[in-house]
């Protein structure tokens, strides 16, 4: 253990202090049941019977007794969810890529993405309630990046127990250590959240670029604050706040000659959200939301024989919201919201990583419930987003839930989402110096910087795109849903989904000319078209009152639809093993890369009324592709695939009457390997850990 | 059995083109084999910079398609060379590049379906002075892609490179692998193999002596 967190243990003492004057406590659960309540779906509370749209719910139970410590450890177990990484760990849904999830905490998106890709162990799972996951389009309630679907974490606001210490020792000086408070009155609520964790990091693979491999000292603190100001209004406060020191000594030996890099890195993440909810009547409420966040990253390299390379970006989003939730009947309900958000980034990747890039979003939302019958409910929802620096976007959905009876639900949904051209794809300005002097520039000022090289003479040939270069659309998914809900018996239940997403206007970078030295110079163009359907089950059984099974298959199709068309129409080649070229065939086309046809979990649990449990989770992916061998950039069956493997979690505890819970668990135990394609996997891995909850203290309010 | 009729053919000293074309149409064509050239040596890697780059000589290895032959690099100044190769850069005996004719174009098709150079062909000739090569360098844009994550050089498929030779005659040129004994190293190969692996040419080719641009 490096670095005793000293401040938890002061902090501990002084809050306990505090803690004294609890007044109660409730003890908090969460069943799985179809009486969950969800928001996320609707942004409205609803429960999950009562849902059009496919949501899964993760809950805390299942976060603790799963012993995961970061969002990746939990959504890489759920069905239709992959891991990718580069950039960071990012979340594949339904084989959309992780820019095109919105993740949000307590309702609010996260920024401060790299490529595209929020890394998602950025945040830590001590306190959270439960994690909402809605699959399909959800722009017309959320706007832009909700085009796969959307995450939402929900930080455990309830009242529980005052105080809770939780400590984690693992493989690779792993020290994870939590603190959490509550503290209750009559009118007011406050919850403070601090988690520190330092590892030395892991090399699978000597000279990694991967981060995670990399020793990480990680701090973050969450603060809540409700307070009741009347029985009609109350506000809540919500603070976030993360700070990541990355620190990554890099020696590459060759020929006896040893390079030594350092390189180093500090992430700042910080949000704020506050929120006004007032209720007018029995049938009228509103909330007036004010969010704002900032992410800061800084990245040096220094190299001993090479200049310093330094990377800085910094994002800010900051928006304001009205919501207002009209009953108008027993059967008709209407939301109706609007609002604005500012949103800058300054980068060194950009012209000048002292001027801020600004993009200001207006937009307005409604969406109207009907229940006709008892049996059916239609929802029907437009949102509009209008942006400063590209065309609007306008988001449609439908959505319904027939319940044939109890035993039978059928749910169709069909909406488009999009995402927004992002900021790297408005406004980089890069030239590679290292590797043949290449440039990319943002679209938004592409032709005004080529058109200004052109003066000074430097360039040499502008290509047709050059002049198809205008205002970037958003990328646009229409995706439609079906799922049919079927419980056996009380024991047993099935979920059968099928899903579909169109894709249009992606954006991809093109070169759109050439320099006089024939260096390339690249933009980006709405071009791309591209589709994902397949199927997902899930399935529950329990065994008894103290094991239970549960298990998730996802089956996946991708495709690029021009690259479809290229190969029906003849005009694309591969080679043999010879070298020999040949037409390639549509059968051995295997879609986009880092997608898998199959994906399957299955998960053993028990639980005992003494409490230990103990549980078992498998999980395999298919092979997919990673590489291109053969220069057509169509990926078929000769290129190069990154092997399917298997990873099998476990986890045992026991949690005592005193508020004692102890843990230990073995992640990877088949100590499966890939460090070229799986840098966030290491080998096997231990840990065991233990958790004081401090017990009411005066229980007979 | 595509492969076995081609080695047929070759053995006979007869293309399936030919076979192909005597059924229907009148013109005689005079039969060209497709030759194969394993493991030419183009400006080997010696060591790895202290850039993290691969160091080479510098050198570059001249061919004669006419002979199937490699060239002195003391006839560099000859037309006795059609096609000289050093590391991913191919040179065209003409121009900046030899005192030829030479010149050549990137034909994007089958070699075995390009029988005949279609007449509004852009044959192009080595500019070194304006950066400009027949056959363009870099990465995706002539005959190879470039890795930079598995650092590995493939052969792009579907392209036949066209040549004029020194003397003017024609011919064309697959590229199929880069890498030593004709094996495509796969991504997790070693640094090492990555190194000192590369830059050994395997292509195929067919030579028409007689001038005229069918195969």
């Amino acid at each position: 253990m490096k670095k005793p967190p000293y401040i938890i243990i002061f902090l501990t003492l002084l809050q306990s202090g505090i803690l004294s004057a609890q007044s109660r406590f409730v003890k908090d659960t969460i069943d799985a049941s179809g009486d969950s309540v969800v928001v996320t779906a609707t942004r409205t509370e609803r429960k999950l019977n009562n849902l059009t749209v496919p949501v899964t719910i993760i809950n805390a139970k299942t976060i603790q007794q799963n012993g995961s410590l970061r969002l990746t450890d939990i959504l890489k177990e759920q069905t239709g969810l992959n891991l990718t990484s580069g950039f960071g760990a990012g979340i594949q849904l339904q084989g959309l890529n992780p820019d095109y999830t919105i993740i949000l905490i307590n309702g609010e998106p996260l920024v401060g993405r790299t490529a595209g890709v929020l890394d998602l162990n950025r945040i830590a799972l001590g306190n959270i309630k439960k994690i909402e996951i809605v699959k399909g389009p959800s722009s017309s309630l959320y706007g832009s990046e909700a085009m796969a679907g959307v995450i939402n974490i929900i930080t455990d606001a309830s009242m529980g127990a005052p105080l809770t210490i939780g400590l984690r020792y693992g493989t690779y000086n792993t020290v994870d250590a939590n603190l959490e408070t509550k503290l209750n009155t009559k009118n007011f609520q406050y919850q403070g959240f601090i988690n520190s964790y330092n590892t030395d990091g892991y090399s699978i693979r000597p000279n990694s670029n991967s981060r995670v491999t990399t020793p990480i000292d990680r701090y973050s603190t969450t603060q809540q604050i409700k307070w009741e100001l009347s029985n009609k209004t109350n506000f809540v406060l919500n603070t976030r706040y993360t700070n990541e020191r990355i620190q990554n000594e890099i020696a590459v030996a060759n020929n006896g000659v040893t390079i030594y890099s350092i390189g180093k890195e500090n992430i700042k993440d910080v949000n704020v959200s506050a929120t006004l909810n007032h209720r007018f009547s029995k049938t009228l409420k509103t909330s007036l939301r004010t969010y704002t966040t900032t992410y800061d990253a800084v990245q040096n390299l220094l190299t001993i024989n090479g200049l310093p390379y330094r990377d800085v970006l910094n994002h800010n989003f900051k928006r304001i919201e009205n919501q207002t939730d009209w009953e108008l009947n027993k059967k008709l309900q209407a939301i109706f919201g609007a609002g604005a958000v500012w949103e800058g980034v300054k980068s060194s990747r950009y012209d000048s990583e002292k001027l801020r890039k600004q993009n200001d979003i207006q937009f307005a939302f409604t969406q109207w419930e009907w229940k006709p019958s008892e049996k059916l409910t239609l929802i029907g929802g437009l949102r509009f987003d209008q942006n400063t620096q590209f065309a609007s976007a306008y988001s449609p959905k439908l959505s319904m839930l027939y319940t044939l009876n109890p035993q039978h639900q059928f749910r169709f949904s069909i909406g488009q989402g999009f995402k927004a051209p992002d900021f790297r794809q408005l406004f980089l300005d890069f030239t590679n110096a290292a590797a043949g002097s290449y440039s990319v520039f943002g679209s938004a000022q592409a032709q005004q910087v080529i058109a200004r090289l052109d003066a000074l003479g430097q360039i040499g040939n502008l290509f047709p795109n050059y002049y198809l270069l205008k205002a970037l659309k958003p990328e646009y998914s229409n995706g439609m849903h079906f799922t049919w809900d079927w419980k056996i018996n009380p024991s047993s239940s099935l979920s059968v989904q099928l899903f579909r997403n169109d894709i249009k206007n992606l954006i991809e970078s093109q070169q759109v000319g050439t320099y006089i030295t024939g260096a390339q110079i690249y933009s980006y163009l709405n071009i791309g078209r591209a589709f994902t359907t397949g199927f997902e089950l899930e399935g529950k059984h329990i065994i008894n009152s103290n094991w239970s099974l549960n298990g998730g298959y996802q089956y996946l199709r991708t495709g690029d639809k021009d690259q479809i068309a290229d190969i029906k129409s003849g005009t694309v080649y591969t080679k043999n093993s010879q070298g020999y070229s040949r037409l390639m065939k549509l059968n051995e086309y295997v879609g986009l890369p880092n997608t898998s046809k199959h994906k399957l979990q299955v998960k053993i649990n028990y639980n005992s009324p003494k409490g230990y449990y103990l549980n078992l989770r498998a999980i395999y992916r298919s092979k997919w592709a990673v590489n291109n061998n053969n220069g057509n950039e169509v990926f078929d069956n000769g290129d190069v695939f990154a092997s399917g493997y298997v990873a099998i979690n476990s986890a045992a505890g026991k949690s005592f009457k005193n508020g004692v819970s102890i843990q230990g668990g073995i992640d990877n135990i088949s100590n499966y390997i890939d460090a070229t394609n799986l840098p966030n996997l290491p080998g096997r891995t231990f840990y065991t850990s233990i958790k004081y909850q401090l017990q009411k203290i005066n229980n007979n309010k | 059995m595509k492969m076995n009729l081609q080695k047929i053919a070759m053995g006979l000293g007869l293309s399936i083109a030919l076979v192909a074309c005597s059924k229907d149409e009148e013109t005689i064509v005079v039969p060209v084999s497709a030759i194969t050239v394993k493991d030419l040596a183009a400006d080997t890697v010696t060591g790895l910079g202290l850039d993290g780059r691969p160091q080479s000589a510098g050198t570059t290895t001249y061919y004669s398609l006419v002979d199937n032959k490699v060239i002195a690099s003391t006839d560099a100044a000859s037309t006795k060379w059609d096609i000289a190769f050093s590391s991913t850069k191919i040179l065209i005996n003409g121009g900046t590049s030899g005192p030829g004719i030479g010149s050549a174009f990137v034909y994007v098709g089958l070699f075995d379906a390009l029988k005949t150079i279609p007449a509004d062909s852009n044959f192009k000739t080595d500019n070194a002075n304006a950066a400009s090569f027949a056959i363009p360098l870099g990465s995706g844009k002539a005959w190879y892609t470039y890795d930079g994550l598995t650092t590995l050089v493939s052969p792009i498929a579907g392209r036949v490179l066209v040549i004029r030779t020194a003397t003017g005659k024609f011919a064309k040129i697959e590229i199929l692998n880069y890498y030593k004994g004709g094996v495509t190293l796969p991504a997790t190969a070693s640094v090492n193999d990555k190194l000192f692996k590369q830059r050994y040419y395997t292509f195929r080719y067919a030579y028409q002596p007689n001038g005229a641009k069918t195969f």
